[in-house]
C-alpha cells in the first residue's frame, strides 16, 4: 500500500523532471539559458564532494537546528502558559496578531542592522519565524483539551498542576508537534534566506550567491535542489516521528493520513 | 500560591532560554588588547563580493601577508558593497569592499565612512553594454525609449551609461533603467523583457561566447576612463579605534595589491579558489586593474561626475572620506 503510493509519488516527480528536460532542450529558444533537470542533477551530485558546499551544509543546518531548537524552547512554555491561562492570552493575543503576520523575511534588514554576530542575527531571525507556527499550534492544543477529563480529575481532588501534566500537556502534544513540523521547514527557508540577504563565511545561501556571481546558474540549482531535499527529509522525518509518537491522536481524531 | 510558583517556573524557564539564545554568538567577537604587534585586534573579518575585484583579497590571505602582520583576516562573502554598510555600521564586518558611488552617496547622507585602500579600477572592456547578436540596436543613440539593464539603479552602473548617453546627446530619461541581477541579465534581453544590458565579467565574456552577444559600448571610456570602482572601507569610528590594525591590513593589501597589479597570472590563480569562475574562464575574462594607492585625485574625479549627473546634490571632498596608509 505505502509501496504503491510512493511509486506512484516517485513516477510523478520523474515525469515532471523529463517534461522539463524537454521543454529545455526542444520548446526553448536556445538563447535562453537555462540548465535541463539532468544537468541540475548531475552537478547536485557532484557538490557532495565539494568541501566548500559541505561547510555550507554544515552551517545551514547547524544554524537552522538552534533556532528550531530555540524555538520549540521559547514558543511550547509560551503557548502552555497563554493556554492555562486565559486572561493573560487575551491580554497577549492583539500583540500575537499582529507580529504574526509580518513576512518574517522582511525582518532580516532590519536584524542585520541591530545584531553585530553573523550567527546570533541568522539564529535570530530562524528563531522569530519558527515560534509563530509552534506558538499558535500549542495554544489550539491547550484550548481541545477535553473539558470533561479536565473535571473529572479535579473532582477527584487533583490540583490545576497535576491536571496540567496529566491532561492538557499530552492532549496538546499532537498539536505542538505539528506546530514543530510546519516551523522546520519555515526555519529551513528563513535559514537560507538570511544567507542570501547578509551572506557569510559558508552556508548553502553563500554558495548559491557566489554561484549566481560567476555565472553558474547550473550550481546556483543544484544548491537549491539540495535545499528542497532537506526540507523534504525533515518533513518526512517529523511526520513519521508524530505517526510513532501519537497514533493515539490520529485514531480519535480519525485524521487521514497526510 | 501554587499558581504562582507555576507562574516562576515557567517565566524562569522562558528568560533562561532567551539568556541562552542571546549568549549563543558572543565568542566569536574576537577582541584580542595585546596582539602580537600591540593590533587592537588581531583577527577581523573582512568582506568582499565572490567576483575579481577581491583577488588581492585572497592573495595576501594565500601569501600570508596578514600573517606577517600579526593580522587574521576572516574572508566573509557580501551580497553587495551597499548592503555591506549596515554590516560595518553593525560591527558584523570590520572592513569591507565598497563601491565608491555607494560610499559617496552614504557619506553625502551622513554615515561616517572611510576609504581605506583602493582595489579595483576599470579597464577597457570591463563594464560594456551589451545587446542581443540580432538587436536593431546598433549604436548608443538607438537606445532612445528602450531599456536598458542595470545590477543596481542610481548606482555605478547607471551612472556609467548615462555618461554614454550624454555622449551621443541623449539624456538619462531617454532611456529606462531596470534593475536585474546580473545572472539574469542575458535571459531577461533575450525574451524581451529588455533590450540592452550593462554587463561585467564573467558575464560579458559569457554572454558573447554563448549567444552571440554584441558589445554596444565600452561604458568605462570618456568622462569614465579608468574609473575606480571599489576600495576597501570601515567605519570613521573603527579606523579610530584601531589604528595599529588598520596600518596592518593597509601593508598586507598593499603588497597583494602590487602583485596582482604585476602579474595578471596570480589572478587567474586565485579566482578559482574563492568564486565560481573556474580556471578556464579565469584566463579568458578582461579584468580590470589593482591600484596600489589611494589616490585623492582620482577618487575626487567620482564624486565630480556624481554631482555633475545630480548624484550628489552638494560637492563632496574625497579627502573627507579617505584614510591613508597613516604610519605605524
Amino acid at each position: 500500500m505505502i509501496g504503491a503510493r510512493l511509486l506512484r509519488g516517485l513516477a510523478g516527480a520523474a515525469g515532471f523532471l523529463v517534461a522539463g528536460e524537454l521543454v529545455i532542450r526542444f520548446a526553448l529558444s536556445s538563447d535562453v539559458i537555462y540548465p535541463p533537470p539532468s544537468v541540475v542533477l548531475y552537478e547536485a551530485a557532484r557538490l557532495l564532494a565539494d568541501p566548500d558546499f559541505l561547510a555550507g551544509v554544515v552551517m545551514t543546518l547547524r544554524n537552522w537546528a538552534l533556532g528550531l531548537l530555540a524555538a520549540v524552547v521559547v514558543a511550547v512554555p509560551l503557548g502552555v502558559l497563554l493556554g492555562a491561562l486565559s486572561p493573560v492570552e487575551r491580554a497577549v493575543r492583539p500583540l500575537l496578531e499582529f507580529l504574526r503576520p509580518i513576512p518574517s523575511v522582511a525582518i532580516i534588514p532590519l536584524a542585520i542592522l541591530l545584531i553585530p554576530v553573523d550567527m546570533a542575527m541568522k539564529v535570530s531571525v530562524i528563531v522569530y519565524a519558527s515560534v509563530w507556527p509552534i506558538l499558535i499550534n500549542t495554544l489550539y492544543g491547550m484550548h481541545d483539551v477535553d473539558p470533561v477529563a479536565k473535571d473529572s480529575l479535579r473532582s477527584f481532588g487533583f490540583g490545576s498542576l497535576a491536571v496540567l501534566r496529566r491532561v492538557s500537556l499530552p492532549s496538546a502534544a499532537p498539536f505542538v508537534a505539528t506546530g514543530i513540523r510546519i516551523a522546520a521547514g519555515i526555519a529551513l527557508i528563513l535559514a537560507i534566506s538570511a544567507e542570501l540577504l547578509a551572506g557569510g563565511t559558508d552556508g548553502m545561501g553563500v554558495y548559491v550567491i557566489q554561484a549566481a556571481s560567476g555565472n553558474r546558474t547550473d550550481l546556483m540549482l543544484a544548491a537549491t535542489f539540495w535545499a528542497g531535499a532537506f526540507g523534504l527529509i525533515s518533513n518526512a522525518i517529523l511526520t513519521a516521528a508524530e505517526r510513532r509518537l501519537f497514533h493515539w491522536h490520529r485514531m480519535r481524531t480519525g485524521a487521514q493520513e497526510s | 500560591m501554587r499558581r504562582i510558583l507555576r507562574c516562576h517556573a515557567i517565566v524562569l524557564g522562558v528568560a533562561a532560554a532567551l539568556a541562552l539564545a542571546g549568549c549563543s554568538g558572543n565568542g566569536d567577537t574576537a577582541k584580542t588588547a595585546a596582539g602580537g604587534k600591540g593590533l587592537e585586534k588581531t583577527t577581523i573579518k573582512v568582506g568582499g563580493l565572490p567576483i575579481p575585484d577581491v583577488a588581492p583579497l585572497h592573495i595576501a590571505i594565500a601569501k600570508g601577508y596578514f600573517k606577517e602582520e600579526g593580522l587574521t583576516v576572516e574572508p566573509v562573502v557580501i551580497t553587495g558593497g551597499a548592503a555591506a554598510i549596515p554590516q560595518i555600521k553593525s560591527g558584523a564586518l570590520d572592513i569591507s569592499q565598497g563601491n565608491y558611488v555607494s560610499a559617496f552617496l552614504a557619506t553625502s547622507k551622513g554615515d561616517k565612512l572611510k576609504m581605506i585602500a583602493d582595489m579595483y579600477q576599470a579597464a577597457p572592456n570591463t563594464f560594456n553594454v551589451m545587446v542581443p547578436k540580432d538587436s536593431p540596436i546598433k549604436t548608443v543613440a538607438d537606445l532612445k525609449g528602450k531599456t536598458v539593464l542595470v545590477n543596481n539603479l542610481k548606482n555605478i552602473a547607471q551612472l556609467a551609461v548615462t555618461t554614454q548617453l550624454k555622449v551621443a546627446g541623449l539624456g538619462e530619461t531617454d532611456v529606462k533603467f531596470v534593475e536585474k541581477p546580473f545572472p539574469d541579465m542575458a535571459n531577461a534581453v533575450t525574451t524581451g523583457q529588455a533590450d540592452a544590458a550593462w554587463m561585467t565579467e564573467p558575464f560579458i565574456t559569457s554572454t558573447q561566447s554563448q549567444l552571440g552577444f554584441r558589445k554596444l559600448v565600452d561604458t568605462m571610456t570618456g568622462q569614465m576612463e579608468d574609473f575606480p570602482i571599489a576600495g576597501w572601507m570601515a567605519t570613521e569610528d573603527w579606523t579610530q579605534k584601531n589604528p595599529k590594525t588598520l596600518a596592518a591590513f593597509q601593508r598586507a593589501i598593499g603588497k597583494a595589491q602590487a602583485l596582482a597589479a604585476g602579474d595578471r597570472k596570480e589572478v587567474e590563480k586565485v579566482l578559482p579558489t574563492y568564486t565560481k569562475i573556474d580556471a578556464q574562464a579565469a584566463s579568458v575574462i578582461t579584468l580590470g586593474s589593482y591600484p596600489t594607492e589611494l589616490n585623492e585625485n582620482r577618487l575626487q574625479k567620482v564624486a565630480d561626475l556624481m554631482l555633475e549627473y545630480k548624484y550628489l546634490e552638494s560637492p563632496v571632498a574625497a579627502k573627507s572620506i579617505i584614510v591613508t596608509a597613516a604610519g605605524g
